[in-house]
This record gives C-alpha cells, structure tokens and sequence, in this order.
C-alpha cells in the first residue's frame, strides 16, 4: 500500500517546528506503524535526508516508551494500545497518517516525535516508592496481602508511564499518572505506611511540573495503553483529602 | 494547589446545585392557576425576603457564584496553559464527551444568564431599579406580575428556555465530575452517580427551559 506521513519535524525544543509530507509506496498491511516509520527512514537516509525521531524500546506494547498523536488520538485510532501496537492495515491504502509528538507545556520537544517525559520521573523521585532498608530479599509471607488488594495493587502498578494521559488531556493533566503511583502503593501494606506524606509529596511535584488539573473528561482512560481507570484519580482526590484533614 | 481548586469548584458547585432544587421548587408555584399562582408566589417571596436565615443564606449564594466563577476562570487559563501548543489533528469526540471539555464556555453562558436574570429581577425586587413595582391585594410585592410582564417579552422568554440548555449540559457533567473531585471513587457509586446526574440535570434543564414559556403563553398578570 502507499502511504501518505504528514510528520511533525522539529531539530530541538528551542527550535521552532513544522509538518512535512512524506509518501510511501510498498507499505504492506501487516507491517506495524513503527515499521512503516523504520521504512520511511531507510528512503530518507538513501536520499541522505534527516531521519524522523521516535521513541521505543520493547516494539512489545509493555515498556511505555513509544508514544506518538496518530492521526487526532494518543497511541493512534484503536482504544487502549500503544504506538507499537497499531499495524498499518489500521489505515486505507493512500490515506493521510498525521504523526504529532505529545503536546503539553510539562513535555518540551527532544526532537521530532521524542518529548522529555522525565517530569513523571521527577514526580515519582517524590516519595513514589517505600522507605525500606535494602538487604536480601524478606520472607514474602512475613506481610500477608489479601489477594483483592494485591489486585487493586496491579491494576494500578500497570502504569507503563508512556504518558498518553497527558498527551490526550484537554489540561495536560499528569492526574491519571500520578493517581496510579499512589494507589499501587497505597493498596499495599507496606506502601500504607507512608500515603499520608506520599500523596501529598507527589501531588505537589505534579504542580510544580506544570501540568493542568482534572477535569473529568475521561479521555485519558481510552487512550490509556493498559486501560487504568479514571476512578483511580477519584481514589488520589480522596487519599489527598484524608491526607490534608489528619495534617499533623 | 490544583486539587484545592478543585475542592472549592466542587464545593461551590454542588452548593449551588442544591439551590437549583430549591429554586427551581419554587418556580413550579408559577404553574398554578392564575389567582392561586399569584398569592402563593408574592407569599412566597415575602417570607424569604423578610426571613434572617434566608438572608444569610443569600449571602453564602451570592459568594459561592463568584468563587466558583473565579476558580473557573483560573483552572480553565491555568489548563489552557498546559497544554500551549494544540495538535493539528484531535478526535477528542472519540475519548470524552463534549459537555467535559468545554464546562468554562457552559460556564459562560450560565453567568451570562445569571446576570440577565439578577437585572431582571434581583435588581427591581432588592435594589429598586426600574419602575415602581406594583403591590398585590395582601400588601405585598407582587413578584408574580413582574415575572409575568417580563416573560411576555418573547426575547426574554427564548432567552430563558435556550440558555436552560447549557445548564442542563453543565450539570450533567458537574455533578459527575464533583463527586469524582471529592473523592467517591467506587465503580458501583459512581453508576448511581451518574444516574442521578442525568434525572437531575433534565429536570432542571426541562424545568428552567419549559416554566417561562408556559408563562409566557398561559399566564396572565
Ligand atoms: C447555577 C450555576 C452553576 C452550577 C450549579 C454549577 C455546578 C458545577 C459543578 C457541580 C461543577 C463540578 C465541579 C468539579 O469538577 O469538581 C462545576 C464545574 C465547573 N463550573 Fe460550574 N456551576 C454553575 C455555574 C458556573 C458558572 C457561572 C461558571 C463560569 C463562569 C462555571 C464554570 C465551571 C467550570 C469551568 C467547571 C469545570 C472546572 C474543571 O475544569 O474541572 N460554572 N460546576
Ligand atoms: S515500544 Fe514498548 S510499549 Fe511501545
């Protein structure tokens, strides 16, 4: 099939950004999105153009670091996948394929379709994690954990961190990812301990990483990769509340 | 903090839901016969302007539509912020729901509407502007006839019923997206959550929307 890539294409983050097109003949139907891409960029090395930046690891839909606006949805058309995961015969034969990296003011451009996502990093540093002595591995079942918990826990821990929330958030809001950090922890009885002062650490980072504030719009758990629910933001407002009213 | 804010716009947002009802409870004494609709209505409004508590009350109204409007105007210049560049392309009707992404312009339209509505009404009843209002058998103001003469304004009346529209579509979303704010996060709550919000929002939209036309046509001062 052929192709038509309208790409984003910008040197760095101070630089200012433009769409090219590009056409692509000899596509087949079963090659995936990031193929296509690799494709694209063997012609424009063999025409010793600059090649278009993206960003990926695994190609397996686990890892979170791919990430690009496809054609007006996060991750591309279907509901819950990464980039990855969307295979050309998603799209028709001569259709226009508008590639956007993530927008939001909290996410400056690297290059291309690469933005910086360390600010979920920087959000994480902020007590996303349990004060625990490293050593050798503890007996598991000292801490017992109901297997309900241990669910909830996953649900939340399922976070691959890819950043579609924010990319498809009317606010740019890091809500979704920040709430899923909180909870995973929040639902253990090690990570208990400590929710008061996480959720109010992370919380604050969130703010100070420019990111806008919930709305509710839900988008954000359509387009998110491993489907983590919008009730889970519900859940931080209220861990968040608790944590303020009992403020020592 | 941006979850403050949030706090304060759900608050305030859901305080001023519960004067809906209220409000709107009243308004359904405009659909009695005319000579019954008169006395209940003036009667009405009499009690409430000389009752302390309602004053008081008043007061908590008025201050709950200016912080939610201005917590409006900041979360909506502060989101709009965060995201400064738009993409080119975005099927946001494929992931949310319109009434959730544009709740300040709903917001707009509701305290355009307020305005009007206060100058048509809050304005002559407590401030004394315009003509001397007319008094009723009972000696009281007779709030029936002003609502009556000015809902015989086809402008005024249209501008009623349309404007009930983003009301109805503000709630919608408001009263779902509050309840998430405040912290209810069970799947099954949230289901009679938004069951609730859409009887409610009807209501009120169907109420605000349908009691000036009745008026407009049926009723007589
Ligand atoms: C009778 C009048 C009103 C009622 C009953 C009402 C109710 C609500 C409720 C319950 C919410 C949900 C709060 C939350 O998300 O936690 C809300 C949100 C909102 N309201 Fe109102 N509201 C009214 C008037 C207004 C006015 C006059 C404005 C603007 C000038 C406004 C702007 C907004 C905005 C922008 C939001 C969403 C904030 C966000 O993005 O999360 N509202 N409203
Ligand atoms: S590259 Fe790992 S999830 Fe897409």
């Amino acid at each position: 099939m052929r192709v038509n890539f309208k790409i984003w294409r910008q040197e760095s983050h101070q630089e200012e950004g433009s769409f090219k097109d590009y056409s692509v003949d000899n596509i087949t139907s079963d090659m995936s999105l990031l193929e296509a891409l690799d494709y694209l960029n063997e012609t424009l090395v063999l025409k010793d153009e600059k090649v278009v930046a993206f960003d990926y690891d695994c190609r397996e839909g686990i890892c979170g670091q791919c990430g690009i606006f496809v054609n007006g949805r996060a991750h591309g058309p279907h509901d819950n996948t990464t980039t990855c995961q969307v295979h050309m015969r998603s799209f028709e034969d001569g259709q226009t394929i508008v590639l956007e990296p993530w927008r939001a003011r909290a996410f400056p451009i690297v290059k291309d379709l690469i933005v910086d996502r360390s600010a979920l990093d920087r959000i994480i540093q902020k007590n996303g994690y349990i004060t625990v002595k490293t050593g050798g591995a503890g007996e598991a079942n000292s801490i017992l954990v109901a297997k309900k918990d241990a669910d909830k826990a996953m649900d939340a821990a399922a976070c691959i961190g890819c950043g579609a929330c924010i990319a498809t958030c009317k606010n740019s809001s890091a809500s979704l990812f920040t709430a899923a950090k909180i909870n995973h922890l929040d639902h253990l009885p090690q990570g208990k301990l400590e929710t008061n002062e996480r959720v109010m650490a992370m919380v604050s980072q969130m703010e100070l990483e420019n990111f806008g504030s919930c709305s509710f719009t839900g988008a954000c758990e359509i387009e998110c990769p491993q489907s983590i629910s919008i009730t889970e933001i519900a859940r931080m407002n209220n861990l968040f509340l608790k944590a303020k009213l009992t403020k020592e | 903090m941006l979850i403050n804010r949030k706090y304060i716009m759900a608050i305030t947002g859901l305080f001023l839901c519960i004067f809906l009802i209220v409000h709107l409870s009243a308004n359904f004494l405009l659909l009695l016969p005319n000579n019954l609709a008169k006395e209940a209505y003036n009667t009405y409004s009499h009690l409430l302007r000389n009752n302390p508590l309602i004053s008081a009350v008043s007061i908590l109204l008025y201050l709950a539509i200016i912080f939610h409007s201005v917590m409006a105007l900041i979360i909506t210049l502060d989101n709009k912020k965060a995201k400064p560049q738009k993409y080119f392309m975005n099927y946001a009707q494929q992931n949310s729901s319109w009434n959730s992404r544009n709740m300040g312009l709903l917001g707009l339209m509701i305290l355009i509407f307020i305005i009007v509505h206060m100058a048509n009404f809050w304005a002559k009843v407590k401030l004394g502007y315009g003509p001397e209002l007319p008094i009723d058998s009972k000696g009281q103001i007779d709030i029936y006839s002003v609502v009556v003469t000015t809902l015989k304004n086809p402008f005024i009346t249209l501008f009623y019923t349309i404007l009930s529209i983003p009301l109805a579509m503000h709630l919608h979303h408001g009263v779902q997206s509050a309840a998430k704010t405040l912290g209810l996060y069970h799947k099954r709550y949230l289901k009679y959550v938004a069951l609730i919000a859409t009887f409610y929002s009807c209501v009120m939209g169907l109420g605000f929307g349908l009691i000036p036309l009745y008026i407009y046509f049926f009723s007589q001062g």
